[in-house]
């Protein structure tokens, strides 16, 4: 794929992917985390992988997100990251607000000439 | 942002260093994970290790991305400027400690005072509502002050309807035997809605109830915490214990809470009951306080007691028909306004102290700074932003001064601990000084305060030069702007203390002439003795009188004793007016000071008769009634009744009775006229003062005058042996020499004063260390300009010169300035002087002449160093 055709996440939306993706794939550390949004997005997204640490950092002071010491697979000491009760809950909001969002555009698009 | 996440970005602050280490973790795994990943791809491990790093992007920007999510920046920022500013301020310790000494002194001299006006002046009196509490009196005159007699204060009470309580109050005081030994206690007998008026109940029991007012009522007594905790030992069972005062039993029926009325002189309240002889109306003995009811205001209050005072009028005596009555708030009456006065001069003069610490502090740190400029540039440099190098010498100000006003805070709780003890008398009772939160608050702001003052300067110098440009002339190490700011500190430091030193030579040459001021008496080797007399054991006239005879003729006997008498006042002491003398065939009388003497009296404080003969033997109760008049009563007599000369002449004198209330008219011959002694505060004129024999008028509460061969105090044992021998149930009170008696009489003035010169040399001292300060760093500078003048023929003296001109042109420039403010301030201490112009020449020449003096000091060491300069090893230094 061409670099071109790359997009940067949309401004706000690298909570979203992050909390939906826990959701879906239950505990897992920030490599996996990372690979795992490239893979769903079909490479379509350009991610520098770091960047889901401090997003990741901010999610657990909200506390949506909890994290726990565990070991890698390549035997190295890492955090995994999985979804808390509130962070369900937010998930529900953020879905909620993307598709008002995505709505209220829409609609602007279709109704301008 | 919700609380939660503020939280955690708080806590993240503290946390920091977990947190990066969990993040390492992170990142190691992330990295180890992509490698092995790309390598599962099949590239070689170098391509591998590179690819990880590509896709994870950079990793000091996420971490510092990861910090900003995190954390809050500028508390970061905040935390490291000031352990960078810790760390440098330990670096160098004498620099630290020099300004942290600077700034306690000043700030602590501020706190303290502070504390002082805040329990003063600013904070409410400790009694619940205290706006409602008021003072009501009669003024004969505007501003002069009466005290009410009985029958008018009842009339109030019954007619006065603005007041929710009104109370009548005299002092008393009284003998409390305990353990064999009498002591004299000060109490007052109030009327029972006192403590409603202030608002104050008890500890345990009760205080008074309207039937223990009336005739008949037992005797009770209320005390105070403090009585109650050092003389009955905190006894729980207290309600049950009797006072025996003057040898009555008095039922305890309450105990005041700890506050202000352990404060108060009084240490027991009893009821007062009036005798059927008290119900007089010209007899003016009560002081009355008032509660006003809730929304009345104080000028309803006077408006009404006017009223009722015209209502009055029918049955007032006729010389007290013009009196006005006056009702005052308390706040207002505590803090007078000669108190309010002093303190507000006193504040301003420490306040100026802590502008001269400030300057100083400013100095060295701008010495510091100077010396700093080589680190300073190479942090530039690097990068630093302007913003960022001015903020953190602000912030290594703030830490100084932080660090400043904790030691200031320290000085301040020892001066209050200190001063404390003799300002009791000088402050109001319901003030109390001590160190809260308030005092706490006004000491953290002012470290604040001076932390931003002086942290600004530098930081302002260091963002408005080009700090980049050091490097390339840091050797050089002279810096014109320094020199030139440091110079205008020095100069401000001058003009500020000079102030200072005015006002201390204008109100120290006021003292000295306070202190020549004729007393009229002499006070050298005379020490006075406080007897008051129980009334139960000497309830006639005729045995006070034979106890007086006994006191004077046996003192006179001890070894040591030149002279002794007997008065009812102290010399120098004020006397209450309230008698009146009334000449044959003249209406008006004359408001006359009674003074009561026995035969010792005028040979024993030196008092020299102009006309007639003085008090003697010969007047004792039953012979013909003889007064003494002093100067000021011999002028008003010649000015009223055209007396002449009045020895020999026959007046009518109202005489206070013994024990009783009220006056009785006596046909009385003036014998004689002595010179005046002080009786009003020294600078205040004479007032008239009739002098009677103590053993025909006499008086409970007397003084016993003592002059002596040698030192006052070797007299006191024997005297208290002899009163004991004479009746050991009679109570010794206070105990001074007439030098203390006078010292105290100028304490209005001599306090402000010593204060004051205090603080200016203090101030001087500051300002003396900041010239040295600079003077000492241009020699340091110009050692090689010197040195070059040396080698080419300049003298020593002349390399002097050079320095001390220096120091002249700083010194002369402040003497301006200060001059200017010393015109334009020092006219607030007019009220303070006596006899001194607050602009008098002579004092501010030689306050000037003092400054220069200390300047010229500082001066001295930086100059005879330029002196001892070496040509050839200056040069060869840096050649």
């Amino acid at each position: 794929m061409s670099k071109s055709q790359q997009a940067d996440i949309p401004y706000g939306t690298l909570d979203l992917l992050i909390l939906k993706t826990l959701n879906s794939m239950g505990t897992m550390h920030g490599y996996g985390l990372a690979r795992r949004i490239e893979k769903v997005s079909g490479d379509a997204l350009q991610l520098s992988q770091g960047s889901v640490y401090p997003a990741l950092i901010r999610l657990q002071q909200e506390g949506w997100i909890s994290a726990e010491w565990g070991v890698s697979e390549t035997n190295r000491k890492v955090r995994f990251y999985s979804l808390t009760r509130a962070g369900r809950k937010q998930l529900e909001v953020e879905v909620a607000n993307w598709h008002k969002a995505n709505a209220l555009v829409a609609r602007f698009l279709e109704a301008l000439p | 942002m919700t609380a939660r996440r503020a939280l955690a970005r708080l806590a993240a602050l503290v946390r920091k260093r977990d947190l990066e280490q969990d993040l390492e973790f992170d990142i190691a795994a992330h990295l180890e994970l992509a490698e092995r990943d790309a390598l599962a791809r099949g590239v070689s491990p170098e391509e591998a290790r590179q690819s990880a790093r590509k896709m994870f992007g950079g990793v000091e920007q996420m971490k510092e991305a990861h910090r900003e999510h995190r954390g809050i920046a500028w508390m970061d920022t905040l935390i490291r400027d000031v352990r960078y500013g810790v760390a440098s301020l330990v670096r160098s310790p004498g620099f630290t400690a020099a300004v942290i000494s600077v700034l306690a002194l000043g700030i602590g001299a501020n706190v303290a005072m502070f504390s002082l006006v805040d329990a003063v002046l600013l904070k409410p009196l400790p009694f619940p509502e205290p706006d409602r509490i008021v003072r009501v009196w009669e003024a004969p005159r505007p501003g002069i002050t009466n005290a009410t007699s009985t029958l008018d204060f009842l009339d109030w009470a019954r007619l006065a309807t603005k007041f929710e309580a009104i109370a009548a109050e005299i002092p008393v005081s009284a003998a409390l035997t305990a353990d064999g030994e009498a002591v004299r206690l000060s109490g007052k007998a109030v009327t029972s809605e006192y403590f409603h008026v202030f608002g104050v109940g008890t500890q345990t029991g009760r205080t008074f109830t309207s039937e223990e007012g009336k005739a008949g009522a037992p005797r009770v007594v209320v005390i105070s915490n403090a009585v109650w905790k050092t003389r009955f030992n905190s006894d729980p069972g207290i309600l049950s214990r009797v006072m025996v005062l003057d040898g009555e039993p008095h039922q305890v029926i309450g105990v005041l809470p700890p506050g202000a009325f352990d404060r108060d002189q009084a240490r027991f309240w009893k009821n007062l009951v009036f005798t059927p002889d008290q119900y007089l109306r010209d007899s003016h003995w009560l002081l009355v306080h008032a509660r006003l009811r809730a929304g009345v205001t104080l000028a309803q209050a006077r408006g009404q007691m006017r009223a009722i005072h015209s209502e009055l009028d029918s049955v007032t005596p006729q010389f007290e028909r013009n009196w006005k009555i006056e009702v005052e708030s308390l706040t207002r009456l505590l803090a007078g306004d000669n108190l309010r006065r002093s303190i507000s001069i006193l504040f301003g003069a420490v306040v100026l102290v802590l502008l001269i610490a400030c300057a100083n502090v400013v100095n060295l740190l701008l010495a510091k700074g100077a010396a700093r400029r080589k680190e300073i540039g190479i942090r530039a440099a690097l990068g630093a932003s302007r913003g960022r190098l001015a903020a953190q010498l602000l912030t290594e100000g703030l830490v100084l001064c932080l660090l400043g006003g904790a030691a200031g805070l320290a000085v301040a709780i020892v001066l209050i601990r200190a001063a404390a003890p003799y300002l009791v008398d000088s402050i109001p009772y319901t003030a109390n000084l001590m160190v809260d939160y308030r005092v706490f608050g006004f000491g953290a702001a002012a470290a604040l305060g001076v932390g931003l003052l002086v942290g600004a300067l530098p930081a302002l110098q260091i963002s408005a030069g080009n700090p980049g440009l050091v490097l390339g002339n840091a050797p050089r190490g002279s810096s014109g702007s320094h020199q030139r700011m440091r110079r205008f500190v020095v100069v401000a430091e001058v003009a500020l203390s000079l102030v200072l030193i005015c006002g201390a030579f204008l109100l120290f040459r006021s003292l000295a002439n306070l202190q020549q001021i004729e007393t009229g008496v002499r006070i050298e080797n005379v020490i006075t003795m406080a007897v008051d007399l129980p009334v139960q054991r000497y309830p006639t006239v005729e045995t006070a009188a034979a106890f007086y005879e006994a006191v004077a003729s046996r003192i006179r006997n001890i070894p040591g004793v030149r002279e002794t008498g007997v008065s009812t006042h102290l010399p120098l002491q004020w006397i209450a007016n309230g008698e009146a003398v009334q000449a044959p065939g003249v209406k008006e009388l004359i408001n006359i000071r009674f003074k009561r003497v026995d035969a010792g009296y005028f040979q024993t404080m030196g008092i020299p008769l102009i006309a007639g003969r003085g008090i003697d033997q010969r007047d004792r109760l039953g012979a013909r009634r003889v007064v003494v008049i002093n100067e000021a009563l011999a002028k008003r007599l010649a000015d009223i009744a055209a007396m002449s000369n009045p020895v020999g002449r026959t007046v009518t004198l109202y005489c206070p009775r013994y024990v009783e209330r009220g006056a009785r008219e006596e046909q009385t011959d003036i014998v004689g006229v002595i010179r005046s002694e002080r009786v009003a505060n020294p600078g205040m004129p004479d007032p008239p003062v009739a002098y009677v024999p103590l053993a025909q008028v006499p008086a409970t509460g007397i003084k016993i005058l003592v002059r002596t061969q040698a030192a006052p105090s070797s007299v006191v044992s024997g005297v208290r042996q002899v009163l004991r021998q004479i009746d050991a149930n009679v109570p010794i009170g206070e105990i001074a020499t007439m030098e203390e008696i006078r010292e105290k009489t100028l304490t209005g003035v001599s306090r402000p004063a010593w204060l004051i010169g205090a603080f200016a040399v203090v101030s001087a001292a500051l300002a003396a260390i900041g010239l040295f300060g600079v003077l000492s760093q241009a020699v340091t500078q110009r050692r090689r300009e010197i040195g070059i003048r040396m080698a080419l023929g300049a003298r020593s003296h002349e390399v002097i010169s050079y320095v001390v001109r220096n120091a002249i042109s700083v010194i002369s420039i402040g003497l301006v300035l200060g001059m200017a403010g010393t015109f334009a301030l020092t006219r607030v201490l007019n009220s303070l002087l006596y006899k001194v112009s607050p602009l008098d020449p002579m004092a501010l020449a030689e306050a000037c002449a003092a400054m220069l003096v200390i300047g010229l000091a500082a001066a001295f060491i930086p100059a005879s160093r330029a002196a001892r300069v070496d040509p050839a090893s200056t040069l060869r230094e840096e050649g």
